[in-house]
């Protein structure tokens, strides 16, 4: 067997076009792909990290945003440890309908699951969504925020990083909590019995700069 | 050598004699060294004629440069002979292309010669053929070999007979447009192929293709609107109306698949390969369309819209989630949701039309890129075609329908297994005799069945989807399991008060039975969690086999999914275990405990110190550890049976390991004497045998420790331990699991030992 301490799942949705193949791609091979095809259904990766001297490996669901893929792509939602609802910061129709994704995750996903609001193509200069507009937004529903550039490769890494490094406390925190401590390759939410304890707050995501700077050391390692 | 062997110093004059003989031996040393020394130019003089050989080598090396040179002048030599060879093959090549230059001309004057004569005689064919030749030269050459004869001034119909050949080419093209039109007119089949094959000899293979593609469209338009408007009359008479539009898809998409079919060798006889595509994309507009109005049927009249508008507004109304049972009965009073038994032929249907679209995409893209790799192009324009063809298959509306096709049919399938089980667990009914209810069955069912339609369906997406599908089902059926587990074992209210009970029994047995009810029905919870567990291994099992019979060729991206996919439910059946074990530490508290302790505790009411006297006294009576085994035996043979047998050995277990940390408390508390020891010891084997007996798995591994504690209090005496400990002792008997501290602490029971000896002894 491969040998990591935890695997996690992570899903990401929003409206076709705002870059969600790209930012995994980006942060999964390290480049921002030339003009590939809209994502049919759903599409898979798998990285795996090192965080906090843990080896963590991360499944990356890249989903279809058009209607008529939701209903496989929401099947995927309640096995999911984070959900990324990514929109376009240069585009107001993808923010507009964030509020019906977010019912679809209120519909379909675990209540405890990790939500990161997303705005992404930090590096057009048309943008239409202010910084604080999604900050706010964010804040009201319960989730972190990031801004993010798959071109520039700004932020991803540091999107990805951070998602690994608050789902390994979540689990620890569970594993405190749970005596048996024997499943360790994988964890359920869910679970029978035990769930974990959501801390739930907007400020440690963004002012982790340490997390950064190891971020940018990363991001040269692998370009 | 001159050695002194007497040296005599008696006198002056022998010590001058001595003196002088050591002076003569100085001397010979001297000249003996002077000797070696004369060597030394002889060395020397070797080393220089090894060094005036090593000179002789050096030539050896010029040699050889020479050697090579002459070598490399033969091969220069070898080029320019097979240079002289390649000049005259580029000679001969040369006089064939002047040969052909001059069959062409030739043959450009037969031509020019024939093509009016056929055209005047309307011999499509033959006239075609002529400017088909005159085409297959190299006009750029023609051109030149025109310029060259003409301005020799000998003969001028060169270019006469080009030109004459250019015009009759306008003219054909025009002509065979025309028959081809007319022919279309007339619907005249024969006369439709026999024009086609003659637009490629003609240079407008394009025009061909696209004429002949737009004529089939027609008729397959034609076609299909009539099977269209027949499909539900045919259906009925034949029995398949559950599959009426289904079987209108089929057949559509068979129309289509024909015509490639067919036309396939036609077109790569006389078009040759890489035309196909062509074809492919007219005829997927018309099959785009065609598709779709079967489509817009199927929904209307199976009222698609209306179903998945209702299933949505339910989710939205239930969370999304399904509902707890007890929402779900009050739920099913109003019926304003979809019934899975009237969704079921219409599931069945979408899969059938679902698949139907996949296999023809997969036999076009077959097809198309069989010819495309055939054809006579570079590289980089068969991956453009190449490109062309994923994009039609991607990106056409038929691939749009079909992902419609397969989004409605997950939210049905999704609905229709969410409900079975709802029902399922509703309508569960528990026979006596049964260790299992109905609803394990029953649930297990629904979703094997479901999986498979989804298998049914060709789509790796779908397919995966109704995994997760099952997955999430599984955590409200382990819901639904959880609840009596949750509220515990209810025994301990009969057995512990049981004349309590005996007086509500009196005033009304309402309690009796509601406790009894409840009882049973925290068993068949525990029974059904375990027996699901081995129903969802069997289960992932079967789909494995499933999916590798229905996708022999996954990619591994695909697998991946897959694999994913299916490892949530090994999840679930870790939950579902967990919840096993949980109902297992509810009847241990609630059971096992609260019985067991009064009974071992009797222990402490028999002494452990007796005379022979009562030793015989004692073993003529009924000893404490036979009244613990029948009261063991009548408590575990309540269970025996309504256990299933992975259940009923972790009762086993659980009871094995509480009796024994019970008993050993108790025996901590009890002194005893030599006599006293011995029947412990025969008291734990009985006990161990009893155990042993009635499950089938070891409990050596549980006795263990009383096994020692007894072997400990039995000895004869102190030092007697120390055949029994001791590393050397460790491959007959377990390992010691006393640590040196409880060994003492055992010994010190014994009355007859003295503290002295125990303290001594060395462990
Ligand atoms: N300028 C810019 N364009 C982006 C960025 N990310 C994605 N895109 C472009 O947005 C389009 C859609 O991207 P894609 O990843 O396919 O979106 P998806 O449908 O959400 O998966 C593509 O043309 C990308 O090149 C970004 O960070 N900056
Ligand atoms: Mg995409």
């Amino acid at each position: 067997m491969e040998d990591y301490k935890f695997l996690f799942k992570i899903v990401l949705v929003g409206n076709a076009g705002v870059g969600k193949t790209c930012l995994v791609r980006r942060f999964t091979q390290g480049l921002f792909p030339p003009g590939q095809g809209a994502t049919i259904g759903v599409d898979f990766m798998i990285k795996t990290v090192e965080v906090e001297g843990e080896k963590i490996k991360l499944q990356i669901w890249d989903t279809a945003g058009q209607e008529r893929f939701r209903s496989i792509t929401q099947s995927y939602y309640r096995s999911a440890h984070a959900l990324i609802l990514v929109y376009d910061i240069s585009c107001q129709p993808t923010f507009d309908c964030l509020p019906d994704w977010l019912r679809e995750i209120q519909e379909y996903a675990n209540s405890k699951v990790l939500k990161i609001l997303v705005g992404n193509k930090t590096d057009r200069d048309d943008r239409e969504i202010p910084t604080q507009i999604g900050e706010e937004f964010a804040k009201q529903h319960d989730m972190y925020f990031l801004e993010t550039s798959a071109k520039e490769a700004e932020n991803v890494e540091r999107l990805f990083y951070e998602i690994a490094a608050e789902l390994i406390d979540q689990a620890r925190n569970k594993d405190g909590a749970n005596v048996n401590k024997t499943t360790t390759d994988s964890i359920g939410l869910g679970n029978f019995g035990t769930k974990a304890t959501q801390n739930s707050c907007c400020s440690s995501f963004s002012s982790n700069t340490s997390q950064s700077t190891n971020e940018n050391n990363n991001s040269r390692n692998n370009t | 050598m001159a050695t002194t062997t007497t040296i005599d110093v008696s006198t002056p004059e022998s010590i001058q004699t001595t003196l002088r003989k050591i002076a003569e031996e100085e001397n010979d040393i001297d000249t003996n060294l002077e000797n070696l020394l004369s060597k030394q130019s002889l060395i020397e003089s070797k080393m220089g004629a090894i060094c005036y050989f090593l000179g002789t080598l050096n030539t050896v090396v010029a040699d050889t440069k020479k050697l090579s040179t002459q070598i490399s002048h033969t091969a220069n030599l070898a080029e320019s002979v097979s240079a002289k060879v390649r000049s005259v093959d580029l000679a001969r090549s040369r006089a064939s292309e002047c040969q052909q230059r001059v069959h062409d001309l030739i043959d450009l004057q037969l031509c020019s010669q024939g093509v009016l004569k056929a055209i005047e005689e309307e011999d499509y064919e033959k006239g075609s053929a002529l400017i088909g030749r005159f085409l297959s030269i190299d006009q750029n050459v023609l051109q030149r070999t025109a310029g060259d004869v003409g301005s020799s001034g000998s003969v001028t119909s060169v270019s006469d007979a080009v030109r004459t050949l250019e015009n009759a080419t306008e003219k054909m093209r025009k002509l065979v447009v025309i028959r081809f039109d007319e022919a279309v007119n007339k619907d005249d089949l024969a006369s439709v192929e026999r024009f086609l094959k003659l637009f490629p000899l003609l240079g407008i293979h394009y025009d061909g293709i696209e004429k002949f593609g737009k004529y089939i469209c027609t008729k397959l338009a034609i076609k299909s609107e009539k099977e269209l408007r027949t499909s539900l009359d045919i259906a009925k008479s034949e029995n398949r109306l559950p599959v009426a539009f289904a079987d209108t898809l089929t057949t559509l998409l068979e129309n289509f698949a024909r015509v490639i079919e067919v036309n396939k060798p036609i077109i790569e006889a006389h078009y040759g390969s890489g035309y196909l595509i062509i074809l492919a994309i007219l005829l997927q507009n018309e099959c785009d369309s065609e598709v779709k109005n079967v489509v817009l049927e199927f929904n209307k009249n199976r009222r698609i819209n209306d179903l998945i508008q209702q299933i949505k507004e339910y989710n939205r109304a239930t969370g999304g989630n399904m509902p707890s049972l007890s929402q779900y009965q009050k739920q099913s009073v109003n019926a304003d949701k979809p019934q899975p038994k009237d969704i079921d032929p219409i599931i069945v249907e979408l899969t059938i039309m679902h698949s139907r679209v996949e296999l023809y995409f997969r036999f076009l893209r077959r097809k198309v890129k069989l010819d495309i790799d055939a054809s006579n192009v570079e590289d980089v324009e068969k991956e453009r075609q190449t490109q062309r063809l994923n994009s039609l298959l991607n990106n056409s509306g038929l691939s749009r329908q079909m992902q419609e096709l397969l989004s409605n049919y997950l939210l049905l399938e999704r609905h229709f297994m969410e409900e079975s089980v709802n029902k399922a667990i509703t309508l569960d009914t528990f026979e006596v005799g049964q260790q299992c209810s109905s609803m394990v069955d029953d649930v297990f069912y629904i979703l094997r069945k479901c999986i498979r339609r989804s298998l049914t369906t060709q789509s790796v997406n779908g397919l995966c989807a109704v995994i997760n599908n099952t997955a999430s089902c599984l955590y409200n059926f382990i819901n639904a399991l959880k609840v009596p587990l949750k509220n515990g074992y209810p025994s301990g209210y009969t057995d512990l008060a049981y004349s309590a009970i005996q007086s509500a029994v009196q005033h009304g047995k309402l309690q009796s039975s509601d406790s009894e009810k409840a009882r049973s029905n925290f068993i068949n919870r525990l029974n059904n969690a375990d027996m699901s567990t081995e129903f969802l291994e069997t289960l992932w099992e079967t789909i494995e086999q499933d999916i590798k019979n229905t996708f022999p060729t996954l990619s591994v991206t695909e697998q991946r999914i897959v694999d994913s996919c299916i490892s949530e439910l090994r999840t679930v059946r870790d939950t579902l275990k967990a919840c096993v074990n949980f109902g297992m530490t509810q009847l241990r508290s609630s059971a096992v405990k609260p019985r067991l302790n009064p009974w071992i505790d009797q222990f402490l009411n028999y002494s452990h110190i007796l005379s022979e006297e009562e030793l015989a006294d004692y073993e003529a009576g009924e000893t404490f550890i036979q009244t613990l085994i029948v009261q063991l035996d009548g408590f575990l043979s309540q269970f025996k049976n309504v256990l299933t047998p992975r259940n009923f050995d972790a009762f086993v277990s659980i009871l094995a390991t509480d009796t024994t940390a019970r008993l050993e408390r108790a025996i901590k508390k009890t002194s005893f004497n030599r006599l006293g020891g011995l029947i412990l010891d025969q008291e734990i084997r009985a006990l161990s045998s009893y155990l042993t007996g009635v499950t089938s798995w070891s409990v050596r591994d549980k006795m263990t420790r009383l096994t020692q504690i007894a072997t400990i209090l039995n000895l004869e005496k102190v030092d007697e331990l120390t055949e029994y400990w001791g590393p050397e002792n460790e491959n007959e008997t377990p390992s010691w699991r006393l640590t040196p501290q409880e060994v003492r602490i055992l010994l010190a029971l014994r009355i007859d030992f003295r503290m002295d000896d125990i303290k001594r002894i060395k462990l």
